[in-house]
């Protein structure tokens, strides 16, 4: 490995850190003002041009306020907690290839951090460990809503990720493949290439499990404020707070790039070939990235203002007893059909 | 040989995994109450299974599923004593009172899934299935044992089995996981090969291994120091799955250990040969007769002080398993032979033991030994054949038990001078044992009072009593059919691959 | 350079942690560091070039076994739970011992001639799970097959013990 690709994958992570962190500000902002929009408010509009520049002064709110640790908790954990839950959430975005393949000073740039051939794993073993910050920032604060939210939480995303990991494979089994590059190529050409229209299933199965994974409404159990208060992080106060949400939102960010490379295709623009345009396909592609992972989150905005959250035993119900057997439904019909036509 | 052509060497198994899906889907149908019908599937399914095995070439000898198991004589014999205990445990299950409030479709399924994991225990020559099939059978034992969920004795059953059943395959994945460290194969005739050309350097490994892979074996066969689950797991499960655990995985274990150690440690002579080479620097012999010597004396010795018929039986089933064992160190074909024997002979008069004390705790509602008092008179039928069962478990002649024990003694004494001490132990043994057996007979005749009303116990219970008393009185006098098939059985398959 | 740098690394994590999860009297404490302790072990995986491995120890054992042990821990609530004193000294000399010969036996593995470690490996590609995947379903397809027989009877106990009618 010689200095030069080291230098190329520093920068690729900075520059992928750099934009999580942007857009995780842009959420906060977009997320009150998408809410106050859908319930014929306003929203913060008072500080900078149209409130743009409110998630700066909720930033440095959060910096300056007093950083509370109450006597009880288990204070090594509760310190650790955060960093272990926002952590996995940033790690995921490493494998995901945000443009196509980019030419610069004679040198191919793959736009993705880190290509790894057994990519979609790799997603599902770093979601399957974002839990512990949960589980443990409700264990170490020392008191009921936190460890209801905590136990709560993890009894989810068990449940959650299975359905989630199936839907996947029925994915990979179309692909061939686990690398998320080959799960785009193979997507590529027509819209009805996509797996969201060759796999709609699979698609539903993956987006609501997505949503739990996320915590977000309507399965943001683990924080339901009027039965736990604030759920995990209730004792959390200042820039420990500040890291919790900024790992909701960095997980939805992931969850969306992810819903977009694994069923709309990623980066591909339909019906163009973007090797051809040099350089400008590349930021074209990126374009296209970015405007699709911004829908699914505006789409997240968009579920958790509209529905109400469910009870905890239909949210068991529904994992256990539909994502999961529906999961499995569909990998047999694409074995199956695979089978029959390759 | 191929996974493909493997099948037709495996159809009896494929008959009991079949049993095992239907009687699953089948439970899904019936209602709470109707749940005992699936007993019926399961013995149709362990017939047909029977008649599939019986069918099979009795002189096959060859690997199957690319050197992952073998069929021949030696498994198929031990597969039959897994149907026959498993088709009378059934039978028993499905006439006892304990069971009968339960809803038992699981119960049975089970069982049937039981009998594949104790098949797959018998012809296992690679780790990886001699651990899986022990699993199998270990976590079925644990649900078995706290199938009465509303107990608290069968709750405390069932957990203390886990306990141990965890902490023991635990040790024995170590043990195995050192033998595959310093081989690099899991397949056992592989292994024999490498562990021969090892130098004396790994002789300290290979002993650690040993002792560790012993704790797994031991804790199925329950010899002492692995034994401490037994008595509160055989009280507190329900009788019949007592009766099972007592015969079934036992002999289960024993199978995995013959085939186990002497295709590992004994230098590759065919299990006919009269005489075998012991692995020279592995003291396995001395680990084994030493166990054997201490199981039995432990076993004998706590159940004297038994009170409970379920817990005597449970003790004394120790006992019996250290005469086993006996046979196990001495290497010979005479010692595999007397201990195939003695099982079967086993299976016979344990379950006929445990199906009476089933009768007499539906009639009498007692399992306590003092409250057996006048049963010998109030019911001949269940004081007779009890008497007969008891006579057998302690070796008297003319019942099946002496036979068995004669030809363990008889092993040990030809096998030569350093097997002498473990005879006379065993010999004490048997002393000690006649001392509480007769115990039972005696309350049964010689205490309580006589009733007007004589109990005579009717349909399936006497029919199961019976067709095991049969056995082992008859087999106390003419063996022969059963030596010769026993001889007959005495071939593993042998050659490397 | 690097290569073994980071081996030591990590190897000098991963037994760090081990010790500390056997030495540690706090059990949510034990849990978290066996976490790290899996981590750390993948990385070695990483190193070997066994993605998919390292990957499956994430996955399985840190990802899924230790957080239903943590979720136990937590229901029973055996977070500050003092060790029992009375075997301390038996117990203390008993693990020492053990754990020497344990020590002994693995070393002269690591020294016999024909032990795992000299023998040839065979080359990962794809991150092994194409190779996994093979031999799953030609060399070990009958344990592969049991081992789901052996869950599914795992399951219909745990269903059976667990549900709450009879």
């Amino acid at each position: 490995m010689d200095i030069v690709t080291l230098i190329i994958i520093c920068v690729k992570a900075l520059v992928v850190f750099a934009a999580i962190m942007l857009t995780v500000m842009a959420m906060t902002l977009a997320e009150r003002r998408i809410s106050a929009f859908m319930q014929n408010r306003l929203g913060p509009n008072r500080v900078g041009p149209k409130g743009l520049l409110q998630p700066l002064a909720d930033g440095i709110k959060f910096l300056m306020k007093e950083d509370v640790i109450p006597s009880g908790v288990d204070k090594p954990i509760f310190l650790l907690a955060p960093v272990m839950l926002i952590v996995p959430a940033l790690m995921t975005f490493a494998i995901i290839p945000f443009g196509s393949e980019l030419h610069l000073f004679g040198r191919a740039i793959q736009l993705q951090v880190a290509d790894i051939n057994i990519g979609v794993l790799y997603i599902l073993a770093l979601t399957s460990v974002g839990v512990y910050g949960i589980v443990l920032a409700g264990w170490s604060s020392n008191s009921k809503y936190p460890l209801l939210g905590g136990l709560r939480s993890s009894a989810q995303l068990i449940s959650y990720e299975l359905a989630m990991g199936l839907a996947i494979v029925s994915i990979i089994l179309l692909a061939g493949s686990l690398r998320l590059n080959d799960i785009i190529i193979q997507q590529q050409g027509h819209f009805l290439s996509w797996n969201v229209f060759k796999q709609p299933l699979a698609f539903l199965i993956f987006v609501v499990a997505v949503y739990a994974e996320t915590n977000r409404l309507p399965f943001d159990l683990t924080e339901a404020e009027q039965e736990l208060v604030g759920g995990y992080h209730t004792e959390y106060s200042s820039i420990k707070f500040a890291m919790f949400y900024m790992a909701e939102y960095a997980n939805m960010i992931t969850a969306s790039a992810l819903t977009v490379t694994l069923f709309l295709g990623g980066w591909d623009i339909p019906l163009m070939n973007e090797a051809a345009l040099g350089n400008l396909g590349v930021l074209l592609s990126v374009v296209s990235f970015v405007i699709k992972t911004a829908l699914f989150l505006f789409i997240f905005i968009w579920v958790r203002w509209t529905f109400p959250r469910f009870r905890y035993d239909q949210l068991m119900r529904l994992g256990w007893k539909v994502m999961l057997p529906l999961a499995l439904v569909n990998i047999f019909l694409t074995a199956g059909y695979l089978t029959l036509t390759v | 040989m191929g996974n493909i052509q493997s099948i037709s060497y495996f159809l009896p198994e494929l008959m009991v995994i079949a049993t095992v899906v239907v009687a699953l889907i089948a439970d899904l149908v019936y209602s709470d109450r109707n749940s005992y019908k699936v007993g019926y599937l399961v013995i149709a399914g362990l017939v047909v299974a029977s008649f599939t095995l019986w069918l099979s070439l009795p002189e096959e000898t060859t690997p199957i599923f690319l050197n992952t198991i073998v069929v021949d004589p030696f498994s198929r014999i031990f597969k039959f004593v897994f149907l026959l205990a498993t088709f009378i445990v059934v039978l028993m299950s499905m006439n006892s009172d304990e069971l009968k409030g339960v809803r038992t479709g699981e119960y049975y399924t089970l069982m049937a899934a039981m009998v594949l994991g104790m098949s797959l225990m018998a012809s296992s020559v690679d780790l990886i299935m001699v651990y899986l099939s022990i699993e199998i059978v270990s976590i079925i034992s644990f649900i078995l044992a706290g199938y009465l969920r509303a107990q608290v004795r069968s709750n405390e059953a069932a957990l203390k089995y886990v306990i141990y059943g965890a902490f023991s395959s635990g040790l024995m994945l170590y043990g195995l996981s050192l033998l595959y460290g310093l081989t690099g194969t899991t397949k056992l005739f592989q292994l024999s090969g490498s562990i021969s050309s090892l130098g004396p350097g790994s002789n300290l490994t290979l002993t650690v291994s040993t002792i560790l892979m012993l704790a797994g074996f031991g804790y199925k066969v329950a010899i002492v120091p692995f034994h401490f689950w037994t008595p509160d797991v055989y009280e507190g499960a329900p009788t019949p799955v007592t009766a099972y655990l007592s015969v079934a995985p036992k002999a289960a274990g024993f199978a995995l250990l013959i085939r186990f150690f002497n295709t590992l440690f004994g230098t590759g002579q065919p299990l006919n040969s009269p005489v075998w080479q012991a692995m020279e620097g592995v003291p396995w012999q001395d680990i084994l007769m030493v166990l054997a010597a201490v199981t039995m004396t432990v076993g004998n010795l706590v159940a004297i002080q038994q009170k409970n018929i379920k817990r005597l039986l449970a003790y004394s089933s120790i006992a019996h398993a250290g005469y086993i064992l006996m046979g196990v160190p001495v290497l010979s074909q005479e010692g595999v032979y007397a201990i195939v024997f003695y099982i079967i002979v086993y299976l016979f008069m344990q379950l006929g033991a445990f199906s009476l004390a089933i009768v007499v705790s539906n009639r009498y509602g007692t399992e306590i030994i003092e409250e057996y008092s006048g049963i010998g008179w109030k019911s001949p039928y269940l004081g007779f054949f009890m008497a007969v069962f008891m006579f057998s478990l302690t070796g008297i002649p003319p019942t099946a038990g002496f036979i068995g024990k004669m030809y363990l003694f008889a092993a040990l004494i030809n096998g030569g001078s350093q097997f002498y001490w473990l005879a006379i132990i065993g010999v004490l043994n048997s002393v000690i044992s006649l001392y509480y057996y007769m115990r039972v007979v005696k309350v049964m005749y010689f205490q309580g009072g006589r009733e007007k009303d004589l109990y005579v116990p009717g349909g399936m219970s006497a029919a199961i009593v019976l067709a095991m008393a049969i056995p082992s009185i008859y087999f106390g006098v003419r063996w022969s059919f059963l030596a010769d098939w026993v001889n007959s059985s005495l071939k593993f398959f042998i050659a490397g691959f | 350079m690097t290569g073994s740098f980071f081996f030591y690394f990590f190897a000098a994590v991963t037994l760090t942690s081990a010790l500390l999860v056997v030495l540690n009297r706090n059990a949510v404490y034990s849990a978290v560091l066996l976490v790290f302790c899996f981590f750390s072990l993948a990385v070695i995986f990483l190193l070997l070039e066994a993605y998919f491995l390292a990957i499956l120890e994430i996955l399985i054992y840190a990802g899924a076994i230790m957080v239903l042990f943590l979720f136990v821990i937590m229901l029973l609530s055996l977070g500050r739970e003092k060790a029992q004193e009375h075997f301390r000294y038996l117990q203390r000399g008993l693990s020492l011992f053990l754990v020497i010969v344990f020590f002994l036996s693995v070393l002269i593995i690591f020294l016999s001639d024909s032990g795992i470690l000299h023998q040839p490996h065979g080359t990962f590609t794809a991150g092994g799970v194409n190779a996994l995947g093979e031999a799953l379903f030609t060399k070990y397809l009958l344990p592969f097959e049991v081992a789901s027989l052996l869950l599914l009877v795992a399951l219909i106990g745990t269903v059976y013990l667990a549900k709450r009618k009879v």
